[in-house]
């Protein structure tokens, strides 16, 4: 599935924060989306909380520096990070070459089983990737 | 009818009290209890800044900061280390993400944010423009350098405006690409940067070149600036938040783990004459973190040095990404350099990137 140029996998979740989240049983792997790291631009430094690190949905997991721009990292669902993409320190462009791969950021053991709830599925995300263009675009119209 | 937004002077403070500024003002309009916010700001005593993820001990001449009495501090936005002496200004533009206007995309922003301050220039007669990714030109040397961050639906963007500028203290109190080269080529690199009084051959007084940029700001975002003060929930943040922001462990407490700040020098011979490359590596994440390329040849138009060493800052230095970076710079420029080819630039970049530390003392020009 795509919006425009970037790709959506389907059996992803997704948060308004552009993150995508791979549920496995009782844990999630986590990361920014194709147009999350559109919108962020090329990656230059990348912190991430360490395993063993408590992450809460809305809170920060990290931080991101692209450009001059630092940024959080918001998490989309709570949890216990088992393990952190540790390639990613050294090589943060690999979110913007290869965001649902090896840019993957956090792997999680969640709090709560129903943690996908309040997520949006990948139609949802399509639908909500399409009104962020379409107002991008209305607004430069005004401009 | 254009929105208001408040216009702060928040005058000379010392850097400390500056930097938790920046987060006490974008914090409360995180929170909606402030307005969308333009801030001009000044640093007395002079100051180096790091950006967020730097170390100040790659970064900073510290003894000359110290007997000097330069502070140092840490930015909450990223990019580089920035010497401010006190006649600079700054510019800060605080907003909710959602404001009409502001691009998603951080690209698209950085580019809006310098038009703002491109066209305050332009009021005070300076022909200036955007250069990407987050400077402002004039005839291709820096007068604005800029950056920013965000907290919750809110962001910061923020630049300096140089304005009567002590280029001399600046490559004194930096780590910069610049170290044991020769006068003739520290003097070039010093020609990287101007200042207002430079352009314009005499300094308007500060409250005339705060007007200018005020009234940019306004028209490029559309709205009413109108003089405003910090709220008593911003004084009674800055309050709580200063002794951290003078803390060491903010001013030195960077999380990033390993970093890295090399320098390499490398000349490389070509039938258009020798082209000199000295570059600041950041080994660890395979960045270039700042380029310096002089050299005996005649380029065409003379800024296009300038504008590649800007499209080198913050690239790879894998040899293909080399390629491309300066590949691309040339195919999208009209750049004429007699006698030297693209890939000379290329393999110039590759003989510094892999020079070893123990080489450079051999090569030292």
């Amino acid at each position: 599935m795509r919006a425009g140029k970037w790709q959506i996998p389907e059996t992803l979740y997704y948060s308004p924060d552009n993150y995508w989240v791979k549920l496995d049983g009782e844990e999630a792997l986590l990361g920014l989306t194709e147009y999350g790291q559109y919108t962020t631009g090329d990656i230059i430094y990348l912190e991430l909380v360490p395993a063993g690190a408590t992450i809460r949905q809305g809170e920060s997991f990290g931080s991101i520096e692209s450009g001059k721009w630092v940024g959080n990292l918001v998490a989309p669902i709570s949890g216990i990070v088992i393990e952190n993409n540790c390639e990613l320190e050294p090589n943060p462009r690999k979110i913007n070459s290869d965001p649902y791969g090896k840019g993957w950021m956090l792997r999680v053991k969640l709090n709560d089983p129903c943690a996908a709830e309040g997520l949006m599925d990948a139609a949802a995300y399509q639908q909500w990737v399409e009104e962020q263009v379409r107002r991008e675009q209305e607004d430069e119209v005004l401009a | 009818m254009s929105a208001v937004w408040r216009l702060l002077d928040t005058g000379s403070l010392p850097a400390a009290a500056n930097m938790a500024l920046d987060k006490v003002i974008l914090a409360a309009r995180s929170q909606d209890i402030v307005p969308n916010t333009v801030r001009f700001l000044q640093f007395s005593p002079h100051c180096v800044l790091v950006g967020y993820h730097q170390a100040v001990e790659l970064e900073v001449e510290e003894e000359y900061c110290f007997q000097h009495g330069i502070e140092i501090n840490r930015r909450i936005t990223g990019g580089g280390n920035l010497y401010w002496d006190e006649g600079q200004l700054g510019w800060e533009v605080f907003a909710r993400k959602d404001t009409p206007g502001i691009p998603v995309r951080l690209n698209d922003m950085y580019r809006l944010m310098c038009e703002c301050a491109v066209a305050g220039l332009v009021r005070l007669g300076i022909r200036a423009s955007y250069r990407p990714a987050n400077d402002i030109e004039v005839g291709g040397r820096k007068i604005s350098g800029t950056g920013g961050t965000e907290i919750g639906d809110a962001f910061m963007y923020q630049g300096s405006l140089l304005t009567d500028f002590d280029v001399d203290t600046m490559v004194k109190c930096l780590k910069l690409p610049v170290q044991k080269l020769k006068d003739k080529q520290v003097k070039s690199f010093k020609e990287r940067v101007t200042c207002l009084r430079e352009v314009l051959g005499y300094l308007p007084p500060m409250e005339t070149i705060k007007q200018a940029m005020a009234e940019g700001f306004a028209e490029v975002l559309g709205v009413k600036l109108e003089p405003g003060k910090l709220t008593r929930e911003e004084e009674e943040m800055l309050a709580q938040e200063l002794p951290w922001f003078q803390s060491e462990k903010w001013i030195r407490g960077t999380r990033t783990l390993s970093q890295d700040n090399r320098l390499s020098i490398a000349e490389y011979k070509t039938p258009g004459g020798l082209i000199r490359v000295s570059l600041r590596l950041d080994r660890t994440r395979s960045l270039i973190k700042s380029a310096f390329i002089t050299g005996d040849f005649f380029a065409y138009p003379e800024r296009s040095i300038l504008d590649l060493e800007a499209a080198l800052k913050n690239s790879s230095i894998r040899a293909s990404d080399v390629q491309k970076t300066v590949r691309e710079f040339f195919a999208s420029n009209e750049v004429r350099i007699p006698g030297v080819e693209p890939d000379d630039f290329c393999h110039a970049l590759y003989l510094a990137i892999n020079r070893t530390g123990d080489e450079n003392e051999q090569v030292l020009l």
